[in-house]
């Protein structure tokens, strides 16, 4: 379902193409006769609990957790002890590609990431991350729910931050997922459990599907039957039995007749002129998927989507790391890069949120011949943009990347500090279900308020 | 420590204090364990052996419980006997595969020397800080057992007098107009015969009513017509379609395990189809509740109803369960904290989850009583027919002796058949064996050609030979099992679990019940049993008030639309207060001397003059009470998803009513179902196809049918006694663009155009009385018959469009049709999406695409979907 909000009664009458009052959603309770009393409008733009930093979040999630030692963690005591016994076990095993240092603040990268490498100076890392859970249904769960037991479903981050503030375009959604995994947790990541469902996140395909979009009929004939439908509408909300919502269907018509036309026009990114197709490095078939992806998320949050998350999988290298890596860089490290370029030029880094990052990461030991074994202990995320100091770094691992040492930062952490940026305290943003008052963070959480800009 | 707890079985039980026995208490062993033993474990052991890494062979070092309980092979650790203690032989043995640490130098002699000491005398280890506060009396929790309104006797409260003596017909209606009329408030006026014959039709059945039936209750002018309707409802199989359908939400049903890894319950159909038998027999509450907690432990006469009363227990058995989950006793406690969360909030409408880490804060639930709980189900195998395990692809989470068998048992099978067993038995542990061997080597992580370990192959050997097997000695391949739950091998009672960590033992209470009710002559827990007998006892005891007012405010608020309690699954503190306190006990009183029999109260509620009010409001009425808890009025409700499918199947004439058999989950192997996989493809397409009751339809977890999907479906992840009823842009985007919405509208048109004789007027006053219970008046039929005129001469005008390719849902090309190929790891599976592949339906004509616009506009309508 798409769980959009429209207009308050002000906003829709003032608009030229809606004129019919507002939808009431009445679900807020559950119970028609209390929406009556207040019809809740949940997805109208709320206030923030303080003045936000970033107004829009947007996720690149690199799912299977991306190897940092090979990327952008580098550590000379690695280098220098390739070979050697780990503590705790293990052989330490060096990174195969060759790093160097970027920008005046002389960030490490590994040539797998050239691209990504420029924007080093623009960079704010959190590299002493750790979570609960090194296996990835429960990681990947936890990142977007806040929670490692897959067995209790929670609601998402994006479902979080759309009951907390609403969304800015009320012919959108709020909180859009592209290509979400079809496993570790499946729609439980985007899902808004015990929340209203019209806070959950909207899935759609890097093609730009969404379901029942496609208008059955051609506008005019599809224009009269709505007609109709309002005509028959109208009689029912003019009687004294009237349903509290019948205002609401009215209005869902309208925002769903103009969807129809907007909401495809947005998700085609064929029509961007060539100079940024190219950037993004954009291209027919499956190996254009993830700058498809890219650009869609651009596009989605210049047009006001509070939230997007846009996945690329396939970076849990037990074996295969070598040949693995410069495959999965090589479909990341462009788009990546022309999306903070493309989101700079056009002004929109000043309010927009980037998140970079996995579930968790990878020893620096080796496992097998060519492979990595899962860490939770330490590893990396960069964010970039709206509210983060830039060329900055927090926290850091060990000598040889396996734990977090100073800076160090539980997923629930990572959350409450997501919250701060967007103007939300995560101990006061909460929702009372089977008698208790849940939130993203659980019982714990403090926002590191040092990375703020 | 010792602590004196408040418990149901006495007023006071000792508590089994661990700390002694893990040797916390003597300072010298505690030294020696963190000066020579926890650096050998940190330093040797953890990389692979503990919480914070992967637990290999399912044991952790970092815990002494897990020591203890061990790995996939045994107790790693016996305490003062070392000879029994597989982490010492393993430091030690000779063969190289087996000896630890696999990486980096073998552990020194003095190293072994240290650990063989230390567990030798006693495997001391620091002790689990417990709360201060466990077990301790609590002033405000006796306070809220006697004072909070939920928790107190069933009263018989007078039947209160009324000024209007002529408008009660029952004395639910003098409980409710004595308080409107305190407010001076008069109910509005009854609902006219159509509305209320919808009304009642929807709310009994889930379906509206068909032509026939309006005008036989519109011409049939007896006293007794809608007592007659009412009957007829209750005595029809559609009854407990729909009323088992509000048991399966509060049951949280679902054909999968959800989250982490979605693996099938493909026997979950049986206790759907128990919940409606048990629905449409009307089958005692208490009984019903009894059956779903206990069945398995209760006397049967029959083989029949022995099965019925097996297949029950998968109340307990189809939640929501983390197979993907590292350690046993993990996934132990998480499946007994959701089967504590699914009875306590089901019958009691507590929140006794709250209480799994620490005391409740609202509710007078101590931990300890949470713990005595959770006794009753560590007692009890949870026979879902899974365990959990970290990784494993195709069948890994299987586990066919976790099932309930139900049906007689076979025949013995003659020589040949047990030979072939046997066969097949020796060549699934052999190639086990071999993989066991290869797994983790050198040999076996080296890359084969295809790019992948070469052990992989040796897994995928092992996973066909053990699905050979399975296919002829598994009960559930002949459909002879059902998940349940049954007695476990071991009945103990169980330690608290500091702050809820499974694995963080605090001291042990006795299995028992909630001491927030005093349910007088309840039977204490049997010994020798699990205890959910006596739970099922206590639960349905008739001195146990809060399941009678629990199980009568949900009837109510089916045919009322808010419960006399909103919070239907929270009577507690954080709960809302009854609108009608004295009404609730009447009721729950009423239930219970009527035998507890659902359908006789679901008679008395529609019979009363308040259900039957009409749903019209007056500003004074809304001034004085907006949210209408005194019920002057009969609110408007919107259809529930499932409502609003099978009413436009039923308008279209393409219902099939009869029940499926079994489901299309039914023939799922219980291996992973990815949503991108062929098999989720295969569960959305059957869902799309079926003609039958949306009660009956695929409802795998995260695999929701699409035909639900707009309308508020349950979450089937959480007891759930209440649907969300939003309205947003994507109910009409499925109400004008669905292939199922056109596929029956199309489908009404041709009923309609199929007799040429008949005019459209008459066409037109069919379809209002199909789709909206009523005939059109004089300006709507006009109104219809000039949008029918109007769009056939435009869509005629239409320049022809090329035909339209069908919506490309992904760039995943078509892969080849048939199984999915075998999936070794299941992390490493195919992440790119399906292609989904929308169904376009496109009218033949002028002609019939207006009156397919017609009738999908009335699909469309507001007034299809609100029940006045």
């Amino acid at each position: 379902m798409l769980p959009f909000q429209p207009l308050s009664r002000r906003q829709a009458l003032k608009s030229a193409g809606a004129g019919f009052g507002y939808v009431a959603l009445a679900g807020m309770l559950g119970q028609q006769a209390r929406a009556a009393a207040a019809a809740p409008k949940p997805l109208a733009p709320k206030a923030p609990h303080f003045t936000p930093r970033a107004k829009r979040l947007i996720f690149v999630h690199m799912n299977g957790a991306m190897s940092q030692h090979d990327t952008f963690e580098y550590k000379a005591a690695l280098q220098k002890n390739d070979g050697k016994p780990g503590p705790g076990g293990g052989t330490l095993t060096a990174s195969k590609f060759k790093f160097r240092q970027y920008g005046e603040t002389g960030s490490w990268f590994s040539e797998l990431l050239p691209n990504l490498a420029t924007h080093a100076d623009r960079l704010c890392w959190l590299r002493g991350l750790h979570t609960d859970t090194p296996a990835h249904p429960q990681a990947v769960v936890q990142l977007h729910t806040g929670s490692a037991n897959a067995a209790l479903s929670r609601p998402s981050m994006g479902a979080w931050l759309l009951y907390g503030l609403g969304t800015d375009n009320q012919d959108l959604p709020g909180y859009v997922t592209v290509n979400p995994p079809p496993n570790f947790g499946g729609a439980v990541n985007y899902g808004s459990a015990f929340l209203p469902a019209h806070f959950q996140g909207t899935r759609i395909t890097d093609a730009g599907y969404l379901p029942n979009l496609k208008a059955s009929a051609a506008a005019g004939l599809q224009r009269k039957q709505i007609d109709l439908i309002q005509a028959m509408n109208r009689d029912l909300a003019a009687g004294p039995a009237a349903p509290d919502a019948v205002d609401g269907v009215i209005e869902s018509y309208e925002l769903a007749f103009k969807m129809q036309g907007k909401v495809p026009e947005l998700l085609d990114v064929s029509k961007e002129p060539k100079a940024v197709l190219d950037l993004y490095g954009v291209s027919d078939g499956p190996g254009g998927a993830f700058a498809r992806q890219c650009l869609m998320a651009r596009r989605l949050s210049e047009a006001g989507v509070r939230f997007v998350e846009i996945c690329q999988p396939g970076w849990d290298h037990h074996n295969n790391l070598h040949k693995g890596l410069i495959d999965r860089c090589r479909s990341i490290d462009q788009s990546v890069a022309a999306l903070l370029t493309d989101l700079d030029r056009r002004g929109l880094l000043a309010e927009t949120l980037v998140m970079f990052g996995s579930e968790f990461g990878r020893l620096p030991t080796s496992q097998g011949q060519d492979g990595r074994d899962h860490n939770i202990t330490g590893y990396p995320m960069f964010l970039a943009g709206a509210g983060v100091k830039k060329g900055f770094t927090h926290g850091a691992t060990d000598e040889y990347g396996i734990k977090a040492v100073e800076g160090r930062m539980h997923t629930n952490d990572l959350h409450a500090t997501l919250h701060a940026l967007m103007g939300l305290d995560h101990e006061k943003l909460t929702y009372n279900y089977a008698g208790r008052d849940f939130r993203l963070t659980d019982v714990k959480g403090h926002p590191a308020t040092e990375i703020f800009s | 420590m010792r602590a004196t707890f408040r418990l149901p079985a006495a007023a006071a039980a000792l508590l089994i204090p661990l700390a002694g026995a893990s040797g916390a208490d003597d300072p010298a062993k505690i030294e020696f364990f963190e000066k020579k033993v926890r650096p050998v474990l940190v330093g040797h052991c953890s990389a692979c052996h503990s919480a914070d890494t992967k637990p290999a062979g399912g044991l952790r070092v970092d815990d002494r419980n897990g020591l203890l309980t061990g790995g996939n092979t045994g107790p790693a650790v016996v305490p003062g006997q070392p000879d029994k203690s597989l982490l010492l032989k393993r430091v030690t043995v000779a063969e190289g595969k087996k000896r630890m640490p696999l990486e980096g130098e073998h552990l020194s002699a003095e190293q072994v020397a240290d650990l063989t000491a230390w567990v030798k005398d006693g495997a001391a280890w620091p002790e689990v800080r417990v709360p201060s506060a466990l077990g301790k009396p609590n002033p405000e929790y006796d306070r809220l057992r006697k004072e909070h309104w939920a928790w107190q006797p069933l009263t018989a409260p007078a039947v209160p007098a009324v000024r209007d003596a002529a408008w009660p017909r029952d004395a639910i209606d003098r409980f409710l107009l004595a308080k409107l009329e305190a407010k001076g408030l008069k109910p509005v006026g009854d609902a006219d015969k159509a509305s209320l014959l919808r009304r009642v039709t929807f709310d009994l059945t889930g379906l509206p009513p068909t032509p026939a039936q309006l005008d036989f209750f519109l011409a049939d002018g007896s006293p007794t017509a809608f007592e007659a309707v009412v009957d007829r409802l209750l005595a029809s199989p559609q009854f407990g379609e729909r009323w088992g359908r509000h048991w399966l939400d509060v049951a949280r049903y679902g054909e999968s395990t959800g989250p982490s890894r979605n693996i099938p319950y493909p026997h979950a159909w049986k206790y759907r189809d128990y919940v409606i038998d048990s629905v449409n027999a009307d089958k005692p509450f208490d009984r019903f509740l009894r059956e779903q907690v206990a069945g398995d432990l209760l006397p049967a006469a029959t083989d029949a109803e022995r099965d019925a009363n097996k297949t029950a227990t998968g109340f307990l058995a189809l939640g929501v369960k983390d197979v993907n989950q590292r350690f046993k006793v993990r996934f132990e406690m998480d499946n007994v904290d959701e089967q504590i969360d699914a009875v306590t909030r089901s019958a009691l409408a507590l929140t006794v989850s709250c209480a799994r880490c620490h005391d409740h804060k609202f509710d007078p639930v101590p931990q300890a009583d949470y713990y005595s709980l959770a006794g009753i189900f560590t007692s009890t195998d949870n026979c879902a027919g899974v365990r959990n395990q970290m990784g494993g692809a195709g069948l890994a989470y299987y586990v066919p002796a976790m099932l309930v068998k139900v049906g007689k048992e076979e025949e013995a099978p003659d020589a040949a058949a047990r030979a072939k067993v046997e066969t097949l038995r020796e060549a699934a542990e052999e190639a086990q064996a071999a993989f066991e061997k290869v797994r983790g080597t050198p040999e076996g992580l080296a890359l084969g050609p295809n790019g992948r370990p070469k052990q992989q192959a040796f897994r995928q050997r092992w996973n066909k030979a053990q699905a050979e097997l399975n296919a002829v000695t598994d009960p559930a391949a002949r459909g002879q099992a059902v998940h349940g739950a049954r007695d476990a091998k071991v009945v103990a009672d169980t330690a608290v679990r500091v702050r809820g960590e499974a694995e963080k033992l605090g001291p042990v209470v006795p299995r028992g019940f909630l001491s927030v009710l005093n349910v007088p002559g309840a039977a204490p827990v049997n010994p020798q049993q699990s205890g959910r007998l006596e739970l099922a006892g206590w639960l349905t005891s008739p001195n146990n008030p809060l399941t009678p007012r629990v199980a009568v405010n949900r009837v109510w608020q089916h045919l009322f639309g808010q419960g006399i309690v909103s919070t239907v699954d929270n009577f507690g503190v954080s709960g809302d207060t009854p609108s009608h306190p004295e009404l609730l006990d009447h009721l729950a009183g009423r239930f219970v001397n009527d035998g507890w029999s659902t359908k006789r109260l679901v008679r008395a509620l529609v019979l009363t003059r308040a259900y039957q009010l009409g749903s019209e409001a007056t500003a004074a009425h809304k001034a004085v009470d907006p949210a209408n808890k005194l019920v002057w009025r009969h609110a408007p409700r919107r259809l529930a998803a499932e409502e609003v499918r099978d009413a436009t199947l039923l308008a279209a004439g393409t219902l099939d009513p009869a029940r499926p058999a079994g489901s299309p989950a039914k023939s799922l192997p219980m291996i992973e179902l990815r949503d991108n996989g062929p098999e989720a493809k295969g569960i959305y397409e059957a869902a799309d196809a079926s003609t039958r009751r949306s009660v009956y339809l695929p409802l795998l977890r995260g695999v929701v049918p699409r035909s639900l999907e707009a309308f508020d479906p349950v979450e089937q992840t959480l007891v759930t006694g209440q649907r969300d009823s939003t309205t947003v842009p994507g109910q009409a985007l499925y109400l004008l663009n669905s292939g199922f919405v056109r596929t029956q509208a199309l489908a009404l048109a041709d009923k309609l155009l199929a007799d040429p004789t008949a005019g459209d007027t008459a066409r037109i006053e069919t379809a209002y009385r199909l789709t909206l219970g009523r005939s059109p008046t004089a300006a709507e039929a006009e109104r219809a018959a000039a949008f029918v005129g109007e769009y056939e001469a435009a869509y005629r005008d239409q320049p022809v469009a090329a035909e339209e390719k069908p919506t490309a849902a992904a760039t995943k090309p078509e892969g080849p049709k048939g199984p999915a190929a075998p999936i070794v790891d299941p992390d490493q599976a195919d992440q790119s999406n399906e292609a989904v592949v929308e169904k376009v339906v496109k009218a033949k004509d002028a002609r019939q695409a207006a009156w397919l616009a017609f009738t999908q506009a009335l699909f469309g309508s507001a007034e299809f979907r609100y029940l006045k």
